[in-house]
């Protein structure tokens, strides 16, 4: 069954993102791995659930993702809205990463509201387009379709819908070819 | 895994609700032989036995036991609603139909249908898979865009799967739109608890009468 986006989102804090911390410490040892040294002022890697939780006790300014900023996201949402299939978003998590960036590091981010309203373009289009895409496979008949580039939370979405139509279809299909009827009468 | 094939094997679930109610509904039957003292079934007459070529309705669960073979107890024919009339009516525009009225289980009851060998099998069973590839487009736009409001005018037109579908989709939208405005982050109630308003006491050692 589908996923809570929470867990969506658990998933999506272990990937890495920048920030400059204003204290020192040593390398933090972890079973996931190493994070750190931390020197004031330079700038480090960590994951995003560690960004978060440094920046919401003010221990550090978060340096926003590459893709994050207007030109890339409006270029992205073009590109999106010109194909006809699915484009590759610049992170499998992007619209996690965005939620959380953009509620506590707000203050990082430049023109964090114009983003947010970019990002939340992209995914209405995506949907929009996963939407009828998965109208066009119902209708087609088909057994398997392929997909790229989809995002976890996407289909994440649409998972439990999408399964259950697929399995109600299957029923009338296989009542179609005999073989539900041939089980049936096991029972007579 | 087996909860997986559980779920697609549907078609004869002993324990599926849905499936003993679906086997409830009624087909048009006529008897074969005549069947004494069973005349109170006939509201029709007075007549204490069923003569032959009575027509009754009967639940699919009997008539598919009494119509087992050329010479069975009673002959069947295609149910009203899944007729030459209204498959003609589903081919047309499948979307505006209300399954709901015609049937509320109309897919399974359908798909049940299969075993009795009816004439015009293969035509009812092609109508359900059309009805519902027609359908799925509003009922997936239907689900997937409504939110926090009336759903009656969404949903009244819908067969009981097709309701199971609905939920489905609301179930992924609605988890969506919480985890968008930060809502599942946020510890809550239990409805249970918010519900009960008043506990009452009760002694532990049993004799709490006096």
């Amino acid at each position: 069954m589908a996923m809570d986006p929470s867990e969506v989102e658990f998933l999506a804090e272990k990937e890495h993102v920048n920030i400059i911390p204003n204290f020192s410490q040593d390398t933090i040892f972890l079973i996931s791995g190493d994070i750190g040294p931390f020197s004031a002022g330079l700038p480090v890697s960590v994951p995003l659930w560690l960004a978060v939780n440094l920046k919401q006790r003010q221990k550090c300014r978060v340096v926003p993702p590459d893709w994050m900023n207007l030109e890339v996201l409006q270029e992205k949402k073009q590109a999106e809205m010109d194909s006809r299939f699915f484009t590759e978003m610049p992170s499998p998590f992007y619209i996690e990463i965005t939620q959380l960036l953009l509620q506590c590091a707000t203050d990082d981010i430049p023109r964090a509201d114009e983003i947010r309203t970019l990002i939340k373009d992209i995914w209405d289009l995506r949907i929009a387009k996963l939407r009828s895409s998965i109208d066009v496979f119902i209708k087609s008949e088909e057994s398997h379709a392929k997909l790229n580039f989809l995002t976890l939370m996407e289909i994440n979405t649409v998972r439990e819908f999408l399964t259950k139509g697929l399995n109600h279809m299957h029923q009338l299909r296989s009542n179609l070819t005999g073989s539900g009827a041939t089980q049936s009468s096991q029972f007579l | 895994m087996a909860a997986h094939l559980d779920e697609l094997r549907t078609v004869n679930n002993y324990f599926d609700l849905d499936d003993i109610l679906a086997s409830q509904e009624k087909i048009p039957c006529v008897f074969n032989i005549a069947v004494e003292g069973l005349g109170y079934l006939d509201q029709s007459t007075n007549d204490p036995n069923i003569s032959v070529g009575t027509k009754l309705e009967l639940p699919f669960w009997l008539a598919k036991y009494l119509n087992r073979d050329a010479r069975g107890i009673v002959a069947v024919e295609t149910p009203k609603n899944y007729r030459e009339g209204y498959r003609q009516i589903l081919a047309a525009d499948p979307s505006v139909v209300d399954l709901h009225r015609l049937g509320p289980h109309f897919y399974l009851f359908g798909g049940k249908l299969a075993i009795l060998n009816l004439p015009d099998n293969q035509d009812v069973l092609n109508t359900l898979l059309q009805t519902f590839q027609g359908r799925f487009r509003r009922i997936m736009d239907g689900a997937q865009n409504a939110l926090h409001s009336d759903l009656t005018s969404q949903t009244d037109m819908l067969d009981e799967s097709e309701l199971n579908l609905f939920a489905a989709g609301q179930r992924g939208l609605v988890g969506f739109q919480q985890w968008e405005s930060r809502e599942s982050e946020k510890l809550s109630t239990s409805t249970m608890v918010v519900n009960q308003r008043k506990r009452k006491w009760v002694s532990s050692n049993g004799d709490a009468g006096d």
